[in-house]
């Protein structure tokens, strides 16, 4: 916002003041903002204000061919950018009646769980940097980096991968490749417990969030929550198992749950996917190779490929929550209209708000990694 | 499965004037419906349907008919299948009635519908901008606004070619195809 254009909020002479998170501050994810009014170090209203990473992707995408559209959706969620690739594709498979080959389907589902991983690590970092422990936050980058070696490896984009394709994937594992993912996964596995000693059993994580930011399970049902956040109230409500898409229901995996709904809860149910999404890219690993075929079905040609008229809703579990595509064909060769379901669009708007009221201003910054919102999914 | 659900939802939606009913693909359910019974259709589907998860509400601008097309996606965790309310509303003057009453959420999605289409939601919790805090131009997401032009008729383009750069063109080197070469 302009400094012009700031209208402070009038209230009458109180010890009440107002405090602004961001747009830019350590204590908020991304180019975000939220306003709170403080009377002491108390939370009494909360106000979320988007749009600095505005972009306006669901316009572009409309001026742009299907195919072209694969470049664009990505950078919808910066830290978790595979579940957008993917949900858009599968979307424009169901209008164009693509059968993805089921080699592809298993690459795909590896390249989600790397991305979940690696996702999670990048949170972990941020939320114990908000209760002033420093140390995880390097090592959760420094062991994402080595995912991101591994997607550049496969894609050729460390961040953004561009390589799922309405059809299937756009190239083959290297030689190789499975074997490397191998030893990477075990090196993050002999690294849990050290995470565990540092950062999820440390006293001073546990005290600060411990029940900070709690939801209860109707409530997270009435906001509207999903994913993680909603796991940890209890709940064992998992897109991949409830709405089954590629060849999740194949695959052996334990929804992760808490009960106690609050920040250490959702943390904790983090860390429990991290090794439920090993699980899954093992299985994979092992049945990839026995696996042939093609790697993407035949599609017309991408230049001039009129997708028939329809519409389509696909949707993704991502590691924020559930990721939404519903894309409208009117036979063209361009989407008539594109909307993105993010699913921190509840969690950074209604839900935060929510949960910061009442609390202190301490933990306004952990209850907002705790959620793991990413700004440009709200924005678009 | 899929079939009883289907038979389910003509069942729930037999006193709703025009609700018509289509199954799509395994899980995924669609129903038309008339502008003013859409709130009617929504709280049976809530109340008696379990379809308690509001996914999103969707916004399609078809100019060509005049007419905004709202979708509202819900989504049931025990019969685990997403139903799709399709309804019409005339474009002008564009307004609908919130559902917030119904499912929270909605304020979110009410509101971005809002500042991208122009349409107005009566009783929805705030319509104040959000993500175009800056903008006065008309709501962009609608099919009449045209980014492209906007952008050419409000910035200028400038030739970019300083001194050095020259030296390096020169040289074989710097920036290969200039945007004016395109064009020609």
């Amino acid at each position: 916002m302009r400094p012009e254009n700031y209208q402070a909020i009038n209230h009458p002479p109180s010890h009440e003041y107002e405090l602004n998170f961001g747009p830019n501050h350590p204590g908020i994810e991304g180019n975000y903002a939220l306003k709170v009014k403080l009377q002491g170090d108390q939370v009494v209203e909360a106000h979320a204000d988007g749009g600095y990473l505005h972009r306006g992707f669901k316009k572009l995408m409309e001026g742009r061919l299907w195919i072209q559209n694969i470049a664009l959706v990505p950078r919808i969620c910066v830290p978790d950018p595979v579940p957008m690739e993917m949900a858009y594709s599968l979307a424009v498979e169901e209008l164009g009646g693509l059968e993805v080959p089921i080699r592809a389907q298993w690459i795909r589902v590896m390249q989600l769980e790397l991305s979940r991983i690696a996702a999670h690590l990048f949170t972990f970092g941020g939320h114990a940097a908000t209760t002033g422990m420093y140390t995880t936050m390097y090592w959760g980058v420094a062991d994402r980096d080595l995912f991101l070696d591994l997607f550049e490896e496969l894609t050729g984009g460390r961040v953004y991968h561009i390589y799922n394709i309405p059809g299937g994937v756009r190239r083959d594992i290297p030689d190789g490749y499975l074997d490397r993912v191998t030893s990477t996964l075990d090196y993050l596995e002999s690294r849990l417990p050290d995470y565990d000693n540092l950062f999820f059993t440390n006293q001073v994580f546990v005290k600060r969030a411990t029940g900070t930011g709690t939801m209860t399970q109707q409530q997270a049902l009435e906001w509207g929550v999903t994913g993680p956040n909603l796991r940890a109230t209890g709940l064992k409500l998992d897109v991949r198992r409830d709405d089954p898409y590629l060849v999740y229901d194949e695959i052996d995996f334990d929804i992760a749950t808490e009960e106690a709904g609050d920040a250490w809860a959702r943390t904790l149910v983090r860390r429990k996917e991290l090794q439920q999404s090993i699980r899954i890219v093992r299985q994979v690993i092992e049945r990839l190779p026995s696996i042939g075929g093609p790697i993407r079905c035949p599609i017309p040609n991408p230049l001039a490929w009129n997708v028939p008229a329809g519409e389509a809703y696909a949707r993704i579990d991502s590691s924020k929550g559930e990721v939404a595509y519903y894309v409208v064909s009117t036979g063209g060769d361009k989407p008539y209209r594109v909307h993105v379901r993010g699913p921190s669009s509840m969690h950074a708007v209604q839900v935060l708000e929510n949960l910061v009221t009442g609390g202190r201003l301490e933990d306004v910054a952990q209850i907002m990694f705790s959620l793991d919102a990413c700004p440009p999914e709200v924005d678009r | 499965m899929s079939q009883e659900l289907t038979r389910m939802l003509d069942t729930l939606t037999k006193d709703i004037a025009g609700a018509k009913v289509t199954l799509k693909r395994a899980r995924r359910m669609r129903i038309d419906v008339d502008a003013d019974a859409l709130p009617a259709l929504l709280e049976l589907l809530q109340g008696r349907g379990s379809y308690v998860h509001l996914s999103a509400i969707s916004c399609v601008d078809w100019i060509d008919d005049n007419q905004f097309e709202l979708v509202y996606h819900v989504w049931s965790y025990e019969s685990n299948s997403l139903v799709s309310a399709h309804t019409r509303i005339p474009r002008d003057p564009g307004v609908y009635l919130s559902i917030y009453d119904l499912y929270k959420p909605a304020a979110f999605f009410e509101r971005d519908i809002h500042e991208m289409f122009g349409l107005y939601f009566e009783g929805s919790p705030s319509m104040e901008k959000f993500i175009l805090t800056e903008w006065e131009g008309p709501p962009p997401m609608r099919k009449d606004f045209d980014a492209e032009a906007w952008v050419r008729d409000t910035f200028t383009e400038r030739d970019y070619n300083p001194e050095w750069l020259k030296e390096l063109t020169d040289a074989g080197g710097g920036i290969a195809i200039r945007p004016q070469d395109i064009r020609k």
